[in-house]
């Protein structure tokens, strides 16, 4: 399985090294709206600080969320809904490997690539400004790697299924699209979730949402520390990746039988 | 650099637009979805102010209706943006790619006029009315009623920005001439673009001047909403009117040197 994994990793590697500069606009594009959350924030919190985000946690706080979105988006949604509509799954379940791990394979060497730039990007800031560093704490970043992972995991499986709608309907990047608005607020990719209405940011932590962005950003950041909370956040990640896997089962055989392809 | 229009242009963008009528007339459940993800967007364009003004009183200067004055132009301009620029010029960097452009260029007309408003997404200009209509709401809740002067100067200035959008879109898919990989260059405009959500006044320093002067989205909402709120002078909208030009023709200058680096999908 390593040895398949090494062989998918690669291939999508080089199929992105032939896209660099496209790869390099959908980059920018992902760190704008961060850039400009940013700006706004800037500019209100002025010489003070709201609720209890002064500019510099702000900055931290969007660049922290550049690269763990980066880290953590998922397209496959929009791959998906193309093979089945196109037809294009045919010849990848005739394969004898799971399209799931072709998926998973482009998704590592993306990210790799891109949210290495980045984090190269976020240490050339750091150098010139103070307000970006993050205190060193490997203890820390241990954590924050393995709630990266799991809100990737988690992406993954809701873009996936989301994706497989594409069995019943033919709108479903347009259900990505609403749950990508909806993530603005309730993942943090707009403001932390501290500022946003107190029964606004309880929904986004019983749902799955502060899972997928916001609980690893405060993790880096800071913003959540002590055993019991960072304890709490990983169980949640953990009991909502365990639903989206059985949501992607059930979408994935049923949606199988009922599949009948371009030309079927 | 002349800019010749025969009339024979007119005819067949008309023929064009037509045909591209009756294509879309077949598909008018997209109405409904196309109304539906336009009201989704504003909703959430206008939570995530509601969200900013919860912490503040003022952003940039800008009270929470005077934004939405601006949020209504922004999408209006999307709609612009949506219904011609996309579907039209917004197809050229995938052509030069294929070297589908030669059978534009072969066509005895302007090829620039041709690639611009050769395809309309007519469904999409619903998102003009909303966001017009939600920049009405916005003046009536802050109690404005716009003088004569006002609303003229907002008009030439929504015009101008409309044409300022377009040079844009048009410098953007002459560099295509050159990066030829590029075919999601369109990203790019709408990286860019998001900046236009709110006053530039709003943003540091350096940010502020890029958008004024280098690429010039500070005319594409910030004015013609400060135009029509009476934040700015009507006579604004003639500076506008001058920026717009400027912007036309370097993005005619830019297409024209680019053209002349194309070799056909053979070359």
């Amino acid at each position: 399985m390593i040895k398949r994994y090494a062989a998918l990793i690669r291939n999508a590697w080089l199929v992105d090294l032939q896209y660099r500069a496209s790869i390099v606009l959908w980059l920018l594009w992902g760190v704008t709206e961060p850039a400009i959350a940013l700006g706004i924030w800037w500019a209100i919190a002025g010489d003070g600080s709201v609720a209890g985000y002064a500019r510099a946690d702000f900055a931290r706080y969007f660049f922290a969320v550049m690269l763990i979105n980066q880290l953590t988006i998922a397209w496959d949604s929009w791959y998906l809904d193309r093979w089945i509509r196109e037809g294009e799954l045919n010849y990848r379940l005739a394969r004898p490997l799971h399209p799931a791990h072709e998926a998973v394979a482009e998704n590592i060497a993306y990210k790799a690539r891109t949210a290495s730039v980045i984090l190269v990007v976020w240490l050339v800031v750091a150098v010139a400004w103070p307000a970006v560093r993050l205190p060193f704490d490997p203890g820390r970043w241990a954590v924050t790697a393995v709630a990266v992972l799991l809100a990737a995991a988690m992406r993954f499986f809701i873009s996936f299924t989301t994706g497989l709608l594409a069995f019943w309907t033919t709108r479903a990047t347009a259900i990505m699209d609403l749950h990508a608005g909806v993530s603005l607020f309730l993942a943090g990719r707009i403001a932390p979730l501290a500022l946003l209405p107190p029964a606004v940011a309880g929904v986004a932590g019983v749902l799955w949402f502060r899972s997928m962005l916001a609980f690893p950003v405060d993790v880096l950041t800071g913003a959540v520390h002590g055993t019991d909370a960072i304890v709490r956040g990983l169980a949640a990640q953990l009991v909502w990746l365990g639903v989206w896997v059985g949501a992607y089962r059930l979408a994935w055989i049923r949606g199988l039988r009922r599949y009948g392809a371009v030309g079927g | 650099m002349t800019l010749r229009i025969p009339h024979s242009a007119f005819r067949i963008l008309a023929a064009f637009w037509r045909l591209n009528l009756a294509e879309e007339l077949q598909y008018r459940a997209n109405v409904v979805a196309s109304v539906l993800g336009t009201l989704f967007y504003m909703a959430t364009a206008l939570l995530t102010l509601a969200l900013f003004f919860h912490h503040t009183t003022s952003l940039g200067g800008w009270n929470y209706w005077e934004i939405v004055v601006l949020l209504g132009v922004f999408n209006a301009l999307t709609g612009v943006i949506e219904a011609v620029l996309r579907p039209g010029i917004g197809q050229l960097a995938g052509e030069v790619r294929s070297g589908e452009l030669d059978l534009v260029l072969v066509k005895p007309v302007d090829a620039q006029g041709f690639v611009s408003f050769r395809r309309l997404d007519v469904w999409r200009f619903t998102d003009v009315v909303l966001g017009l209509g939600l920049a009405g709401y916005a003046l009536f809740r802050l109690g404005h009623t716009p003088s004569l002067a006002q609303l003229s100067a907002f008009g030439l200035s929504l015009a101008a920005a409309a044409v300022v959008v377009y040079a844009i879109w048009v410098v953007l898919m002459s560099l295509a001439f050159w990066f030829v990989s590029v075919e999601n260059i369109a990203v790019l405009f709408d990286a860019v673009y998001e900046g236009a959500r709110y006053p530039v006044t709003a943003y540091p320093g350096a940010l502020r001047f890029l958008f004024v002067y280098l690429i010039p989205i500070a005319w594409t909402t910030t004015i013609p909403a400060s135009a029509l709120t009476g934040r700015l002078r009507p006579e604004i909208a003639l500076v506008a009117a001058g920026v717009a030009g400027v912007a036309f023709a370097l993005a005619r200058a830019l297409w024209r040197a680019a053209l002349r680096r194309y070799s056909g999908a053979s070359g």
